[in-house]
């Protein structure tokens, strides 16, 4: 039982994991923008894209036993710290990411407002 | 003290104009401030010409490459701020002068013009591709709210329109610089370049193809750019001229520099770029000819011209990248003329529909005049500046012997010469009808800037030699893949 515990525990065995949840997920969410109509079902599987790629970057980037790269007390070396650029890219994405959706989803309560519609299929204002 | 001007300035001078808005709304000079900004910021791009044509600039931010994040001032880069800024300058000047749309001279459409030329001269200088992904978000942001800065219905169907498809390229952006972080450790550009090619060959396919997926959905191209002609429709036409002026540029430059720096042998991706221009030029022109309302035309116009660029660009010769550098310059001096012809058609007649525009020179004949005109150059007849462009790109092909694009784009110009002729044909239609009374506010002022941009598409097609040192260093500057990567990379203290 144990053994089976510390292979989960091997990075390249947890990798594996992170990145095949991750890839589910965003194929999930890509299922979700194909198929679906409703305006903010669409928002809803945009974000789970996102998220899907900021997984993979942060997952992939750590290895278990690392610990933040902060030097403090005990620790005066840049040694067995996980990168911290994964992060500190994760942490501006995630941002920019809920301004796009706030923006997206304050477009469509507008829309909502003016039409009554909620579809993107209703949209044909557009055409000729 | 002196001020010291470097390439940071071309970003952070529309960000600080943006957001010191509340004052320019309290000592009402708005649009003042956005138009001199627009032309301040251009003199700056010409004043660094000699500077640049010497060696590149290089402005280093806290640390040195290829650890910190660097901006890239070279002679292309050059070219296509100067770019940016001379048609931002116009679009201002236009909404400035202007009477109707009220909409656009209120301080949200201030903040978001401002933003959005920022970030596409974020996209062009910067050398770090986290930086530039960052720069991509910030136009993306602004031109979606932009699109839908009119509020009425379809106005925010475009941009609905707008944000899900553009988020949806940014995420295949950002995955692949997720991935190339992954692989290679490295965000600088040129450090990326050097490592990229030990990676894995299925690796590199993958990071090639959502890049191109991301990036081609961003600059318009076939099949990814169904969405173009309703955002352009729904849009205000000023609004769109910067779509088609700027951002597709911008995003076209991004596309090629990213294929020409990471690849060591550019040839690999040369004939796949290549049909996807000539794909979207063909299909999009073909589709232009069934157009009935003036904004999808023009939109559908402009996608053909893209895809022109690009079958240019991606043949990755020096003759054709200056040419097609050159079709860039002529393109959004021209786009930017239409749709702003269009903006004011608009005005007079509440809807661009052929049937609606019957006769139209006898009330606008000025508007009607410059259509013709801008509508020339766009096909490339002579002694317009269009001509000259599309002359170099078939000159570059046909020196070495590559006769197929030279055929296409023959076609692709008939083509584009029926639907023209089409619309002018309605314009100069004789009616019955007595002219139709000038809507208030009309005035001859309106149209100086697009004056200016007719007499700088007469003198660049007459004097072409004005820029031809220019385009060619920029072409270099493109192609050199070594020199960037020595530039960046090789002397390092």
């Amino acid at each position: 039982m144990l053994e089976v515990l510390e292979l989960f525990d091997r990075p390249a065995v947890l990798h594996s994991i992170y990145l095949i949840g991750s890839l589910i997920l965003f194929f999930i969410g890509l299922y979700g923008l194909l198929a679906k109509r409703h305006l903010l079902k669409i928002f809803v599987s945009i974000e789970i894209m996102e998220l899907a790629v900021y997984l993979i970057l942060i997952a992939i980037a750590t290895t278990p036993g690392e610990t933040a790269p902060i030097l403090s007390d005990g620790f005066t070396a840049f040694t067995s710290m996980s990168d911290p650029i994964p992060q500190a890219l994760t942490l501006t994405a995630i941002v920019i990411g809920v301004a796009v959706t706030a923006l997206g989803t304050s477009m469509a309560i507008q829309y909502h407002r003016l039409t009554g519609k909620v579809s993107v299929g209703e949209m044909t204002e557009l055409k000729d | 003290m002196t001020l010291h001007f470097t390439p940071v300035w071309f970003i952070a001078v529309p960000l600080l104009l943006a957001f010191l808005a509340p004052l320019w709304v309290r000592w009402r000079l708005l649009m003042p401030v956005l138009f001199s900004a627009q032309v301040a910021l251009f003199v700056l791009a010409l004043s660094w010409l000699p500077t640049v044509r010497i060696a590149p600039i290089l402005e280093t931010i806290v640390i040195a490459p290829p650890l910190g994040i660097h901006l890239h001032l070279d002679a292309i880069a050059l070219l296509l701020v100067a770019l940016f800024s001379f048609a931002g300058a116009i679009v201002s000047a236009f909404i400035w002068l202007d009477n109707g749309a009220a909409h656009l001279r209120e301080r949200p459409a201030f903040i978001l013009m401002l933003l959005l030329i920022a970030g596409s001269n974020g996209m062009v200088l910067t050398g770090d591709i986290f930086n530039l992904y960052v720069f991509i978000e910030i136009v993306g942001v602004s031109a979606y709210a932009l699109a839908a800065i009119r509020r009425d219905k379809t106005a925010l169907e475009a941009g609905l329109k707008y944000v899900i498809v553009g988020s949806v390229a940014a995420i295949f952006i950002l995955f692949a610089i997720v991935l190339l972080y992954l692989q290679t450790g490295q965000l600088n550009i040129a450090a990326l370049a050097q490592a990229f090619g030990n990676m894995p060959a299925q690796m590199q396919l993958l990071i090639g193809l959502l890049m191109l997926i991301g990036l081609s959905i961003k600059a318009e191209l076939f099949p990814f750019n169904f969405w173009v002609p309703d955002i352009y429709r729904g849009s205000d036409p000023e609004i769109t001229a910067l779509y088609s002026g700027v951002l597709v540029k911008a995003f076209l430059f991004v596309l090629f520099h990213l294929t020409f720096i990471l690849l060591a042998d550019p040839t690999v991706a040369r004939n796949w770029l290549m049909a996807l221009g000539a794909i979207t030029m063909i299909v999009a022109e073909l589709v232009a000819l069934r157009q009935n309302d003036l904004r999808r035309m023009l939109a559908y116009s402009s996608l053909g011209q893209v895809g022109l660029i690009t079958l240019a660009l991606a043949f990755a010769s020096e003759a054709t990248t200056a040419g097609a550098l050159f079709h860039m310059v002529n393109h959004t001096l021209i786009k930017v003329l239409l749709f702003l012809l269009a903006a004011l058609m608009l005005r007079q007649y509440a809807s661009l529909k052929l049937t609606d525009v019957h006769g139209l020179s006898r009330t606008m004949p000025l508007a009607a005049g410059l259509f013709v005109l801008g509508a020339l150059a766009v096909l490339g007849l002579p002694p317009f500046s269009g001509f000259i462009s599309k002359l170099w790109i078939l000159k570059g092909f046909a020196d070495v012997q590559t006769f197929w694009p030279v055929a296409l784009i023959l076609t692709a110009a008939l083509i584009e010469a029926g639907y023209y002729f089409r619309w002018i044909r309605v314009f100069y239609a004789p009616t019955d009808a007595l002219p139709m009374a000038k809507i208030e506010g009309e005035k001859t002022l309106n149209y100086a800037p697009l004056l200016v941009i007719a007499g700088l598409l007469i003198v660049l097609g007459v004097a072409p030699f004005l820029l031809e040192d220019w385009l060619q260093q920029a072409a270099q500057a493109l192609l050199g893949r070594e020199a960037l990567l020595n530039a960046v990379l090789g002397v390092q203290p």
